[in-house]
């Protein structure tokens, strides 16, 4: 598994590209390449949160040094809108997949679906969180959670 | 990374994950004529003499100068250059893994030892144990993906429950646009040559995002049975090809046919790119790669369109419409009336309704500001709901895209035109039209391509080319409270038309937008405003060119097709005269091979009534 989030981490969207990520640099490498046909990609989506700007650059995330976290964080800024809409209903593939990101073990799944699902209007204050903003509450959440905090521990 | 470092040599580490072929003691001198080396080096036969040319386009995909054009200076160099020693990502072992994998067993070579740190990040990195073919369903509103698109998933070992495939990595081969290039150059370029082809890796779930979530295109997932040293040979094959330029072709080297090419080196003898003779569609090579026992599973994963119209559909009507009311702005989620429903209905009505706003906001670019704060609204009601399942995912259809009719048409049939009698034969290789069975197909979508129509009349022995159809496309999506799409169509190609004493072969381009509507679960109505150009010398002024209306019905049901309806055209250049029509076209299926049809049509031009009907069969294949 651990390999599996190295190759998402570092397999950037350019042709084979390898970038290093770290205190957001190697996250806006990562972000910032495409090789593919623009007709194809460059349709961009208008999202509901965050404004679809490079949220990680505002949150205090970048310097994060628990690799899960960094993992979660960038794919929560590909896919914010998807995380928010399953943690409201408290279940989804894009939630399971923060819970993969993170490492959360299968007996700790459910708790972590119900915490995130309860703190949803902590984590997305309003419209305008950011993508880093919400990994930022994230983690604040789970590190109050007895079961779950070890998952975040930087 | 993972920390990881593999101490063995990278030649010894491939030879043990490849021991699947006999190695038959080969000489060097036929060596090269092996139908396995000539996929890896990309050779095709030459049309003239008996040599082969490479489809690669990058020198650097050739360590012999000669190597383009010959098959066996190519072998030779690389034969000669992983015996070398040295070291480094840049020798040819770790340039060429899949060809030095193949030839060692072939020749049984006492290889060097060369690590290859580059290579051997990257296929730790994908950690591949099996292969999925993607297909993402056709998407009429561009030319760049009307045939359907294709791709690999990379996915890793399912060792618990913990993987996700939605992280796995995935291999597609692209026309390398420039940003700046419209749709109609793209599509010039693309059916003429012009553009880089590309091989990108990304994350699976990034192509969800694109071909699901902002194009609306459900996707086909068909796990390929196999086995990881032809897993591992078909990575290897991606690196050797990787950063190479291949030209991109819409219709033969496309997408679809570069992923071929890999299949077919990671499982030599499947030959799949044998089945391509001039086009590649990718539900095509879909069928092929069925067709030929590659598939273990199927999997469906339907587009967000499709999962907000199920969804929407789940409602019932008074649900419906408070959905269409919170989305519209009139209810909140805090108001009475959705408070009233039962916490389970609560939650239906908000999940349908956030993934409405989205599906919105991503197709009709609904305003951001509008767009955001109520789906936040939305979400933070629903949060509140605990224990009320998400909404039911859409069923897979009955018929896969891949399970619908063959793309290519050959009919006959015999009919009269004022009383001429005629026998017509006609052909189509591609794709599909509204009458033809739906199975497999969008609803009231139509893309035709190359359709040559022929006539034999029978009274004066006069064989005439009555229709060459260049491209025509149709669509005809249902518009209701929820989605208000544009019905649309686009033509062009060389047609008879009646000049009022004869019948002229004419180049024309047509177009046309409206709306449809639904009618019953199969049965449209459309009203289409159209317009017509067209350009010949027998014209009076050389061109003329007609504004017009089609208004018509159209059933689409798995026995039976029926499109009707009245056309009108006011010619208004040449001579002005109305052209008025009325028609009825029905086709019969019988199954998936066959189709029985038979239209009339009746028209009045130039004042005078004509009747022309036809009847015959239409064989898919």
């Amino acid at each position: 598994m651990k390999k599996l989030i190295a190759g998402v981490m570092l397999l950037g969207a350019s042709s084979m590209a390898f970038a290093q990520p770290g205190c957001g640099v190697g996250a806006m490498i990562w972000k910032g390449q495409s090789g593919i046909a623009p007709h194809v990609l460059a349709a961009t989506t208008n999202g509901t949160f965050g404004n679809q700007t490079f949220g990680m650059t505002t949150g205090t995330l970048g310097c994060q040094t628990n690799e899960a976290v960094q993992s979660m964080a960038l794919y929560m800024d590909s896919n914010i809108d998807k995380v928010a809409r399953d943690m409201s209903r408290g279940t989804g593939e894009n939630l399971d997949t923060l819970a993969v990101l993170l490492g959360v073990d299968a007996a700790d799944r459910d708790t972590f679906r119900q915490v995130l699902q309860d703190n949803f209007a902590s984590i997305f204050p309003s419209s305008d969180t950011t993508s880093g903003e919400a990994v930022d509450a994230i983690v604040a959440v789970l590190e109050k959670n007895e079961s779950l905090s070890k998952y975040v521990a930087a | 990374m993972g920390p990881s470092f593999f101490p063995g040599p990278a030649v010894f580490w491939l030879a043990l994950s490849l021991p699947v072929y006999a190695a038959d003691a080969h000489t060097t001198d036929s060596l090269h004529l092996e139908p396995a080396w000539l996929t890896l080096g990309h050779y095709q036969p030459d049309t003239f003499g008996d040599g082969h040319t490479s489809q690669a386009d990058d020198p650097d995909f050739f360590l012999s100068d000669q190597g383009k054009h010959s098959p066996k200076a190519e072998l030779d160099a690389t034969l000669a250059a992983i015996q070398r020693p040295g070291s480094g990502d840049h020798h040819a072992q770790c340039r060429f893994p899949a060809r030095t994998t193949w030839l060692d067993q072939q020749l049984d070579l006492d290889l060097p030892t060369v690590p290859c740190p580059a290579y051997r990040d990257w296929t730790e990195t994908l950690n591949t144990e099996t292969v999925t073919l993607v297909f993402a369903a056709s998407y009429l509103n561009s030319p760049s993906s009307m045939f359907g698109h294709t791709f690999l998933r990379l996915d890793p070992p399912q060792e618990d429950e913990e993987t996700n495939l939605l992280l796995a990595n995935t291999i597609s081969y692209a026309a390398d646009a420039a940003a700046h290039d419209s749709e109609i150059l793209f599509a010039y370029k693309g059916i003429f040559g012009g553009y880089p082809g590309i091989t990108t890796v990304q994350p699976y779930y990034e192509k969800i995002r694109l071909y699901s979530d902002i194009e609306h295109r459900d996707l086909w997932e068909y796990r390929l049975n196999l086995s990881q040293p032809e897993v591992d040979l078909l990575l290897a094959h991606a690196w050797e090809i990787r950063d190479h330029n291949f030209d991109y072709y819409f219709f033969d080297e496309n997408c679809a046919y570069r992923l071929l090419a890999l299949i077919d080196v990671a499982r030599p003898g499947t030959d799949l790119l044998a089945e391509v003779s001039t086009h590649a569609i990718p539900s095509d090579t879909v069928r092929w790669v069925v067709d030929k026992n590659l598939v273990s599973e199927v999997y469906y994963r339907p587009s967000a369109a499709t999962s907000v119209a199920y969804s929407l559909d789940s409602l019932t009507e008074e649900q419906q419409t408070l959905a269409a009311a919170m989305a519209n702005g009139y209810v909140a989620p805090s108001d009475p009336e959705l408070q009233q429903l039962s916490a389970r209905q609560r939650a239906s009505v908000l999940d349908a309704t956030y993934d409405y706003v989205r599906y919105q906001s991503e197709a009709d670019g609904w305003p951001r500001e509008l767009a955001a704060p109520l789906s936040h609204d939305l979400l933070v009601a629903r949060s509140g709901i605990e224990a009320a399942p998400a909404p039911e995912t859409p069923p897979q259809p009955a018929i896969r895209d891949d399970q619908g009719h063959d793309t290519f048409r050959a009919s006959v049939s015999a009919g009269q035109l004022a009383h001429r009698e005629f026998t017509q034969l006609t052909l189509r290789p591609a794709y599909h039209d509204v009458l033809d069975p739906p199975a497999g197909y969008r609803p009231g979508a139509q893309l035709q391509f190359l359709r040559l129509d022929a006539r034999y009349y029978t009274d004066n022995d006069e064989l005439q080319l009555e229709q060459l159809i260049g491209v025509e496309i149709r669509s005809l999506s249902p518009r209701d409270q929820f989605f208000s799409p544009l019905s649309w169509q686009v033509g062009f190609g060389g047609r008879r038309t009646d000049t009022g004493d004869r019948r002229v072969l004419t180049p024309y381009l047509e177009g046309g937008a409206g709306g449809s509507w639904l009618l019953g679960q199969q049965l449209q109505a459309f009203a289409i405003a159209t317009a017509d150009l067209e350009i010949d010398d027998d014209l009076h002024r050389g061109y003329d060119a007609a504004p017009g209306a089609d208004l018509g019905l159209l059933h689409q049901g798995t026995r039976f097709s029926l499109l009707a309806g009245a056309k009108t055209k006011a010619w208004i250049v040449s001579n002005q005269h109305r052209q008025d029509q009325v028609y009825i076209k029905g086709n019969w299926h019988l199954g998936r091979d066959f189709s029985l049809f038979a239209e009339f049509t009746r028209e009045d031009h130039y004042d005078r009534y004509q009747s022309t009907w036809q009847a015959g069969i239409h064989a898919y294949f």
